[in-house]
């Protein structure tokens, strides 16, 4: 009900929903996007729909597999992921700091992403100008110790 | 109107970071792109296209009727196409009667009702019918034999009442699920279920 937030009606493409006779309910259509990346619950309990979600939609994960941190998240049903690195001045003989963003696609499978959650994306075709990856993987940052007090 | 003065490259737009990219080649015919069809109702007209490869796409400048699904009775019949009636993303295109893919469109619901009326031996769209007086002259009263009788009198069928509603007017409300301007055929399937209330309560608010 809820998710029919767009001007055209938001389907799972693989699912024919108007079967004569008894069909089942939540007839939803997900998958297991290989590689031993568990699907989450919401993925398959969920109703939303996202066409670009690995586990309920037309992508598929292949290439390259990154982890990272959540930069940001303030675009919809999207993340900048923040990989930094340390590379190496043979003459100094010392590091600097760099790092590279990523722009990955959010599925709403993801409950409470905030910044600061490890993440991990994988590869997969261009999604739009920058996306080329997709979360898969997400863990929440350690807060040290319960005692602190996080903001909700 | 020149065949290449569209492209779909990447290079003249701003890279991920925001820097502008200078332009060190000119534009490849693998990155053309050409006018769009624009495919309208009337008297069938479809161009050739030669693309990449050799291949050929019939873009259609104009279509008037396609081939229809019903999908919970899992059966197909070629249709005209009366008129469109709904697009998600532009109203203009509702106006100038533009067939896309995922349009809503009206179609003739005559082939339908003839088969379902065969099959079931079941009049639809009942309200018009008794108006009309027609009922005795439908496919669903005309004599069969005792062996078809049987069979015909075995098969279920339950018409939801949105769908009934349509039959009494002649015209199914159908999105189309072909690409027009690149196939040339205007095909598509009925809606039905949650899929139809959606459309009717958006073609009812844009009234």
């Amino acid at each position: 009900m809820s998710e029919q937030t767009e001007k055209s009606f938001q389907k799972q493409e693989t699912v024919f929903l108007n079967a004569k006779g008894v069909s089942k309910k939540n007839n939803r259509w997900y998958k297991d996007i290989g590689l031993g990346y568990k699907t989450p619950s919401e993925a398959i309990s969920g109703t939303y729909i996202d066409k670009k979600c690995p586990f309920t939609g037309n992508v598929s994960i292949r290439g390259r597999i990154l982890t990272g941190v959540v930069h940001s998240t303030g675009m919809k049903r999207t993340v900048i992921v923040r990989r930094q690195y340390l590379h190496y001045i043979p003459k100094y003989q010392r590091y600097e700091k760099r790092h590279k963003n990523i722009a990955a696609h959010l599925s709403p499978a993801f409950i409470g992403v905030r910044e600061g959650d490890i993440v991990t994306v994988g590869q997969c075709r261009p999604l739009s100008k920058t996306i080329r990856f997709n979360v898969i993987k997400h863990t929440k940052s350690q807060t040290k110790g319960s005692k602190q007090f996080a903001k909700f | 109107m020149e065949l290449r003065s569209i492209s779909r490259d990447s290079r003249h737009k701003r890279s991920h970071t925001g820097a502008k990219r200078a332009q060190y080649r000119k534009k490849r015919k693998f990155e053309l792109g050409r006018q769009a069809a624009n495919t309208k109702l009337g008297a069938k007209r479809i161009h050739e296209v030669r693309v990449r490869g050799g291949n050929k796409k019939f873009r259609a400048m104009r279509l008037e009727s396609g081939t229809y699904s019903w999908g919970s009775e899992a059966i197909s019949r070629s249709t005209r196409i009366v008129a469109v009636v709904y697009n998600a993303s532009n109203n203009e295109l509702v106006r100038t009667n533009t067939l896309v893919k995922g349009a809503i469109v009206q179609i003739d619901a005559t082939p339908f009702r003839q088969w379902y009326e065969n099959r079931y031996a079941q009049v639809l769209g009942k309200k018009k019918r008794q108006i009309a007086g027609e009922e005795d002259k439908s496919d669903a009263n005309k004599p069969r034999s005792k062996h078809l009788q049987a069979k015909v009198a075995a098969r279920k069928s339950a018409v939801e009442p949105a769908l009934d509603d349509q039959f009494v007017s002649g015209r199914l409300y159908a999105i189309i699920t072909s690409r027009p301007g690149q196939s040339g055929r205007c095909d598509g399937y009925i809606l039905e279920g949650k899929e139809l209330d959606f459309y009717l309560r958006k073609i009812r608010s844009k009234k």
